[in-house]
């Protein structure tokens, strides 16, 4: 039971600091998930993003799938509560309070400036993500270069995610 | 909410949670394609809200922490049906990938040790190595706008490795709070 009062708090956490969007926001939960609880391993967390991607709505609907692997279906729905409850107040309440915030320059600064540190913050969970695949098999990240190329060129995700996976599963048969 | 946009007409709440329900079953590709399916499904076809009201919306909250797409379907059910509305709307229009996601995670942990199945994730892992570069591609692009922040998301990226990732955003905050001067705007 503590693990799922702290997997709110935590996801709680992720909402209150996701500043760029839920993409920026993914090195936090890499953090508690992977390095800090082992909750997931890289591998189970990578999986997670994968689906992520391929599903609609938002990136950070990955707190469903932190959620389920710490404490099931329950989990799975403490986990999305918490990750949107902030983010979702500030916005639904933001006709009153942020329209007002919105006027200080200050305020609007912060915000940038945070998403712009968010972003950075992104570079240390490539590393955790492409470290296992480094791992494996250097050659392994020519298949990554694809995918980004892949994207840029405006493949979908899930297409993209869809060939990897036949791809990698194909090659039992050659090696 | 007397605002004469949509004063006519607020949809009831079982509507307005059907029509999320719908929109965040198929809200495929992140905040793009949320943002053209409020537009056209609110604003062109049932008329609930002017075009205006959701780029006033996403002004609003793209400058708070957060999914910037489930914030907007927050913002406009809020101007919609006031608090309750801003509940069931969002609740509804996460609900499809919340169950996608339960269902993937089930699936996941029950996937057999299988040499083809153990590939296959590689597969996936070198995948999603490759999506998350474009994606901060992509963010960097957007945020790093100006030379003072491309520093900062630069400093953070070394940062990062050393020093509390809720801490690093923080600092980076404080950086932009410290070095903007606050003008009188009206």
């Amino acid at each position: 039971m503590p693990d799922i009062l702290e997997l709110i708090a935590r996801f709680l956490m992720v909402g209150a600091f996701a500043f760029g969007g839920g993409g920026a926001a993914l090195p936090l939960v890499e953090r508690f998930t992977v390095a800090e609880t082992g909750w997931m391993t890289p591998r189970q967390f990578a999986i997670g993003i994968g689906f992520a991607y391929a599903t609609p709505g938002p990136i950070l609907i990955l707190a469903a799938f932190v959620g389920y692997y710490v404490a099931g279906v329950p989990g799975a729905l403490a986990g999305t509560c918490a990750v949107f409850a902030i983010p979702v107040a500030l916005a639904a309440g933001s006709a009153g309070i942020v329209r007002r915030l919105n006027k200080y320059a200050r305020f609007r600064a912060f915000a940038r400036f945070a998403a712009a540190g968010a972003v950075g913050l992104l570079a240390v969970t490539l590393t955790a993500l492409a470290r296992p695949v480094l791992e494996i098999h250097p050659a392994l990240l020519i298949g990554s270069v694809l995918v980004f190329a892949g994207e840029r060129a405006g493949f979908s995700p899930v297409l993209l995610l869809a060939a990897a996976i036949a791809l990698g599963a194909g090659s039992v048969f050659v090696a | 909410m007397s605002d004469p946009a949509h004063a006519a007409e607020a949809p009831r709440l079982s509507v307005l949670a059907w029509e999320l329900l719908k929109l965040g079953a198929v809200a495929f590709g992140g905040l793009g394609s949320t943002l053209a399916l409020l537009q056209r499904r609110l604003a062109d076809e049932r008329g609930w809200l002017e075009q205006s009201v959701i780029s006033e919306g996403l002004a609003f909250t793209r400058a708070l922490p957060g999914s910037t797409g489930i914030q907007l379907v927050a913002y406009l059910s809020h101007r919609l049906r006031g608090w309750p509305g801003a509940l069931v709307g969002t609740v509804a229009y996460i609900a499809p990938a919340t169950l996608m996601m339960i269902l993937a995670a089930a699936f996941s942990l029950a996937l057999p040790d299988h040499p083809a199945v153990d590939r296959a994730l590689t597969g996936l892992q070198a995948g999603v190595v490759g999506l998350l570069a474009a994606s901060m591609w992509r963010l960097a692009r957007s945020e790093a706008k100006d030379k003072a922040r491309l520093a900062v998301l630069l400093v953070c990226t070394v940062l990062g490795f050393f020093v509390n990732a809720v801490l690093v955003i923080a600092l980076a905050g404080t950086v932009g709070l410290l070095a903007t001067k606050e003008e009188a705007r009206a």
